[in-house]
């Protein structure tokens, strides 16, 4: 019992450290403390933001329809779920390459088996949608030709007539003037308002019959839901064939276990017949021979060129606006406190502050990216990537100066909110206890560890917070710009592609990117309210 | 697929069955100096031989493993490319060269192998085209003859002009073939299309049409926006422009110049310097890719086109819906969507020997780039022949094909062997002026607009 | 006996020379060796002030402040200083407040020493039970307890008390007062404690000095407390000295006041206008001003 209730109270005091208070009146439900208390509070907190969500699910699936763009409309939920769907598909096809290239043995072969099967079966698809598309195609054609074909007869008709009425029309004002009498103003007049009036006509006619083709052009332009539908089936089957039909390869001919056993076969066929040579072909053999056998380790330790995914791009977004912080950090605070410490040296700061801070991180970011290459000429051969690269976890991200430099500008755009803070932090320490640190004759640094950053804690970290949340929404645009491997990357990738799902695509990173920024936050929150004490200045 | 040995490998695997594979692991396999690479691409159709040799394994059958990276823009991947940070990549044509002479980003950059010919478009705006429509009554219909020439877009330029504007239009890239098929076009209708000089970069000195750099994907949203009235891309931005109703195209590159060299494989000359072999590899592996985008049954039909279109579509590689890039890919393009044309040689992989780097093509670029100034001094003849050979490196060329002879993946007739580097003169341009690489003074002189030079 | 404090006529004015007011002038004070003096005043008078000349934390502006004959250029851990706001680091629990002290004051102490005599203190003011606690989760009391047993483990030679118990109801006051009396007498030392309570002050000290009302406070004339101790606050209500005491002093404090009062209603009540700063807020200490200078009230006693 007693071990209930102190599970209660450590709960609630994880749920309040973590802001995630809404969760409370569960917890305290599950007690049966005030139920109906709490059964209002999880109305008011819970079921009124889920029925919040499902109303602009709801909105945003009625009022996306008529939002129309030359790329087709807005995208549903429906579609951006589907959206969602594909971008991990090709995640997990391009794992599941990586996988077959390595398996071996009798998994090999049943995962081998497996995928012709379903190749077989996705031939018969593949072949079904071609004839769906045509069909559907054909079918929208006719109905486009059948809708089209009256309005075209009457374009042309229109347009004939309108020629041939213009160019009569020019012909009698060309005779008309020749019998104009040179000096006589008034029939000049009227033959000039004779001409203009032709003008107007010709520029009437040519608008009527501009209104027409446009009329023509938008039948043309209608899409078809069925052909729209038929193409995405399409695509879904012949996208699977493609893969597995690379699979299979990557299982079999390709497989790297394969290729070792080829070229072991290889070697030991080459050692036979070097016994029996000499002379410069028993040279040339045996030279053969250790080039197939350095060409053998190299093939062993080959690893499947993964084109990046969306959760690796993800990570590595992550990873980046980390390294970013973590830079921005190590400027911003050292800075902040020496700001705070001495205004002399604020003053002096206070002019750079004023000027960097609002600069834009599309400013930094070719700066930046100009800066770092230049230090780094080349990644391949610099030792300090290499060894970067050989580190274990942070290897895999394969950091490279695009790397950097969006880090860098995730740094340059982010600090100067820590910077505020942990100036303001240590500028507004209490001076009691300043006092009880001249009391206590603590020296420079024993003053600055025990007295005045732990003062500050809770003003820098709530200027870490919002650093973190610009450095977020800032790494993405400098992944744009970069073209550094992230969630930023995919945006402009996708947005370059313009395919008819693209724009779903480009909905889905608004949530993930939402999502993680709100991780991000709540761990910042956690932090904050971990250093924080009764009666520490807040923002 | 190779079913029968598949099937053997189900089964268990005896040296025997090892074997029969040994078209995969090639004995010729060269000794690569780096296994595993890093090749930048921009998203267009014409980067498909480096796709094309991923996926289909020619990289693999070379002991590379290849990681194939989009790019956003053609200036971040050239400095990718120099800063090491991409092995090689998908390029323009003029690129190489610029960054060799120093215009722009200054780096020693080379090709062996040239990616694709023709595959550009000029599209307009709808009311430009109902306007050049209404100045030449022949392209008043469905399906307007061709070629069509700047000739009536040209009132529409003066009549702006007298309105105090000029007319917008957008390339992709100073140094892009767009941007001097683009100038060539309006200036072969007399139209100026400005001139590049120390201080104006830009490249609008005296223009009478202003060219603005866009990048590929953004040109029909520019295009629907009126920053421009049109634009000079390659594909699938003029189908998109067809397919979202939003632009005419009026002409494409094979009509200004007839099999152009229009993307080349780039790397850095230190790069080949250190890896030599990989360099040989990787031209192999692109030079079959080529020719596995040509091929052609009996009728001449492209036999592995609508493949590679589906294999281009995958959102990693163009990422276009299949459908718009199967247009020009399977040899079709549309003019208007009422105007579907057959164009077998809008893109060129690899027939009449469109791999081969010509030095001829090289100086037609840089002739280019000193018609309008980018080379802002008078070079001599011997200039150009030595820029030429300095980037265009058919020796490598030649030598990845001759492995490629011993295995039997071309035929001897597919290379121009003892070729010197220089296509015959040729006429194929819009303007009918010939072109002849061994005189490029002459030829720089030969045009009404632009820079002239004297005869050394 | 020497006298271990000693103030030497000395002053603290602040403003420019032209306008210059003076918070406290011509203190005159000497403390002896283990003595318990308490200064009494209004609130306002400067008490604060005084304290901190008297720790270091303040210069005067002329004269001197001595300890062991020395004068004070920097506060430090001779000059045990409690705070009137306890001033505990709010982070810290009431044991790391204690530990910090000592840390700073023996830096070489091993951690299970200073483990032993951090507890020993807080369990000297009887807060056993609240090691761990944080200062906001303390009572008054309990934060003015802690404050005191992080002064003591300063084992200083000289107690400067800052009205150390006048934000605490009646009751927690007269236990900490006992809590003081008891550790004063076993431990002997030297304590100034500043007070606005007679009670207290009579209770506890041995000289009482009162502070004239500000500005331009002084110390004016001490009484001397004699009443044998330990006294024993249930029948000091009967004790004759302490009435006679308690009553002299309020007198004389009551007729500080009145003056005051009557100077203050000589003067023309000026409207409250000061001149807007836009210099940074100053982190030093600044002191509470009265805005109507008056010369010439002094001389009081």
């Amino acid at each position: 019992m007693k071990l209930l209730k102190q599970l209660k109270y450590s709960l609630l005091k994880v749920i309040d450290l973590s802001g995630l208070t809404f969760l409370a009146p569960i917890v305290r439900l599950c007690y049966g403390e005030e139920p109906k208390v709490q059964l209002q509070k999880i109305g008011q907190w819970i079921l009124v933001p889920i029925a919040g969500v499902c109303a602009f699910l709801f909105l945003w699936h009625i009022t996306s329809g008529s939002i129309q763009t030359k790329s087709g409309t807005l995208p549903n939920p429906v579609e951006t779920w589907q959206g969602y769907n594909a971008i991990d598909t090709q995640a997990e096809r391009e794992g599941l390459k990586k996988t077959s290239y390595e398996l071996v043995g009798e998994e090999r072969d049943q995962m081998l088996a497996d995928a012709e099967d379903r190749l077989a079966e996705v031939k018969v698809q593949v072949a079904e949608t071609n004839a769906a598309v045509t069909a559907a195609k054909e079918a929208v054609d006719a109905q486009t030709k059948e809708l089209i074909a009256p309005l075209d007869k009457e374009y042309k008709e229109l347009k004939s007539q309108y020629k041939a009425a213009s160019k009569a029309r020019k012909a009698v004002l060309v005779t008309d003037a020749d019998s104009l009498k040179a000096g006589n103003v008034a029939e000049y007049n009227a033959y000039y308002e004779k001409v203009e009036e032709s003008v107007v006509k010709t520029a009437q006619e040519k608008e009527e019959l501009s209104i027409l083709k446009k009329k023509i052009d938008k039948i043309r332009e209608i899409k078809s839901p069925e052909v729209a539908k038929a193409l995405l089936e399409q695509t879904f089957a012949a996208e699977e064939a493609q893969y597995l039909s690379k699979q299979i390869e990557l299982l079999s001919d390709r497989n790297r276990a394969v290729q070792v056993e080829t070229a072991t076969g290889m070697i030991s066929t080459y050692n036979e017949e070097f016994l029996s040579l000499t002379g410069k072909a028993a040279y040339d053999k045996a030279r053969s021979i250790a080039k197939a056998k350095e060409r053998l380790s190299k093939m062993e330790s080959s690893s499947y060129a993964q084109p990046a995914t969306i959760w690796y791009q993800v990570k590595r977004s992550i990873f980046c606006v980390f390294t970013g912080f973590i830079i921005g950090t190590a400027i911003a605070v050292p800075i902040g406190i020496l700001c705070g410490l001495n205004s002399t040296f604020m003053a002096a700061m206070t002019p750079f502050i004023a000027i960097f801070k609002p600069v834009s991180p599309i400013v930094w970011l070719p700066i930046a990216l100009i800066i770092v290459s230049g230090l780094i000429p080349d990644p391949d051969n610099n030792p300090l990537m290499l060894f970067l690269w050989d580190l274990p976890l942070i290897g895999e991200y394969k950091i490279n100066p695009a790397f950097i430099a969006s880090a860098v500008t995730v740094a340059l755009c982010s600090l100067w909110a820590t910077l505020a803070n942990t100036a303001l932090g240590v500028a507004s320490i209490d001076k009691d206890h300043m006092n009880v640190a001249r009391v206590l004759k603590l020296g420079f640094f024993a003053r600055l560890f025990k007295i005045v950053i732990p003062s500050a804690l809770p003003l820098i970290f709530a200027g870490l917070r919002i650093s973190l949340g610009v450095g977020w929404m800032v790494l993405i645009a400098a992944e744009l710009l970069s073209s550094s491997e992230g969630i930023g990357k995919f945006v402009w990738d996708q947005f370059n592609n313009g395919a008819s799902d693209s724009l779903a695509k480009m909905m889905v990173v608004v949530f993930l990117v939402g999502i993680i920024g709100l991780i991000l936050d709540r761990i910042m929150i956690v932090f904050q309210r971990m250093v924080t004490f009764e009666g520490s200045v807040s923002v | 697929m190779k079913a029968h040995t598949l099937k053997q490998h189900v089964g268990s695997l005896s040296l025997a069955a090892g074997m029969a594979m040994t078209s995969f692991v090639a004995a010729e396999q060269l000794d690569v100096e780096k296994s595993e690479l890093k090749f930048g691409f921009i998203k267009l159709t014409d980067c498909a031989p480096i796709v094309i040799a991923k996926e289909k394994g020619f990289f693999e059958d070379e002991g590379l493993q290849v990681d194939v990276v989009a790019q956003p823009n053609w200036k971040t991947l050239l400095d990718n490319v120099i800063s090491g940070d991409l092995d090689g990549a998908h390029m323009l044509s003029g690129q190489p060269l610029a960054a060799t002479i120093g215009f722009g980003t200054k780096a020693h950059i080379i090709t062996a192998f040239t990616m694709d010919l023709n595959g550009n478009g000029i599209t307009v705006s709808n009311n430009i085209w109902e306007q050049m429509q209404a100045n030449d009554e022949k392209l008043d219909s469905d399906t307007p003859p061709h070629p069509i020439t700047a000739d009536s877009l040209k009132p529409i330029v003066e009549e702006k002009l007298e309105d105090g504007e000029k007319l917008q239009m957008g390339m992709v890239f100073p140094t892009s073939t767009h941007n001097y098929e683009l100038r060539y076009w309006l200036a072969a209708a007399g139209i100026n299309p400005g001139m590049y000089t120390k201080s104006d970069v830009g490249g609008r000195t005296d223009a009478q049409v202003e060219l603005s750099v866009t990048p590929p994907p953004m040109m029909p949203a520019t295009l629907e926006s009126g920053n421009i009235q049109g634009y000079c891309v390659g594909e699938p931005w003029n189908q998109q422009a067809v397919s979202k109703g939003i632009g005419v195209p009026v002409t494409t590159n094979y009509d200004i110049w007839k099999n152009n060299p229009e993307k080349v494989f780039g790397v850095s000359k230190s790069w080949a310097d250190e890896n030599p072999q990989t360099y040989l590899a990787v031209t192999k592996a692109l030079i079959r890719a080529g020719k596995w985008l040509d091929a052609a049954d009996e009728s001449g039909k492209l036999v592995n086109r609508e493949e590679a279109a589906r294999i281009l579509s995958r959102s990693d590689y163009v990422g276009a819906d299949y459908d718009v890039i199967k247009n020009s890919m399977t040899g079709y393009f549309y003019f208007q969507k009422t105007d579907k044309r057959e164009m077998p040689e809008f893109n060129v992989f690899f027939k009449d020997h469109a791999t081969y780097p010509w030095y001829s093509d090289g100086i037609w670029f840089l002739t280019q780039m000193r018609r309008w100034g980018q080379i802002s001094e008078p070079k001599s003849k011997d200039w150009y022949y030595e820029t030429a050979k300095s980037v265009y490196k058919p020796e490598v060329y030649l030598a990845a094909a001759k492995l490629l002879l011993e295995d039997g993946h071309v035929e001897k007739a597919e290379i121009p062997w003892d070729a010197d580097g220089f296509k015959a003169p040729t006429k194929d341009f819009i303007d009918g002026v010939e072109y002849n690489g061994k005189e490029p003074i002459k030829y720089l002189n030969s045009h009404t607009i632009g820079n002239k030079d004297p005869e050394a | 006996m020497n006298d271990i404090l000693q103030i030497n006529n000395a002053s603290v004015s602040f403003g420019p020379p032209s306008n210059r007011t003076d918070v406290l002038k011509d203190l005159q004070l000497s403390v002896k060796e283990n003595e318990f003096v308490a200064v009494i005043g209004f609130s306002g008078a400067g008490k604060s002030t005084l304290m901190n000349l008297l720790s270091g934390l303040q210069q005067p502006s002329s004269g001197e402040v001595l300890y062991k004959g020395e004068s004070i250029k920097e506060p430090g851990p001779d000059l045990g200083m409690m705070f009137q706001n306890y001033s505990l680091l709010p982070w810290l629990s009431v044991l790391d407040n204690v530990k910090l002290a000592i840390g700073a004051v023996e830096p070489k102490i091993s951690k299970s020493e200073l483990d032993e005599k951090a507890h020993h203190y807080v369990k000297m003011v009887k807060l056993d039970h609240a090691f761990d606690k944080k200062p906001h989760e303390l009572s008054g009391g309990m934060r003015q307890r802690a404050s005191l047993a992080r002064t003591l483990s300063l084992d200083p030679e000289v107690l400067l008390l800052d009205e150390p118990l006048s934000a605490l109801d009646a009751l927690t006051r007269s236990e900490l007062q006992d809590q003081i009396l008891n550790i004063w007498e076993k431990d002997k030392r030297t304590v100034v404690m500043i007070t606005n309570d007679v009670d207290e002050a009579v209770l506890m000290a041995d000289r009482i000095v009162p502070l004239t009302m500000g500005p331009g406070a002084t110390l004016a004339e001490e009484f001397e407390v004699n009443m044998a101790r330990p006294r024993d606050r249930h029948t000091l209500n009967d004790h004759p000295e302490f009435m006679r005491l308690k009553s002299e002093i309020t007198k004389f404090m009551m007729g500080l006041n009145k003056e005051s009062k009557e100077l203050a209603a000589d003067i023309i009540p000026m409207p409250k206008v000061e001149p807007k700063s836009f210099a940074p807020p100053v982190l030093s200490p600044t002191f509470k001003q009265n805005p109507v200078s008056r010369k010439g009230n002094n001389n009081v006693a």
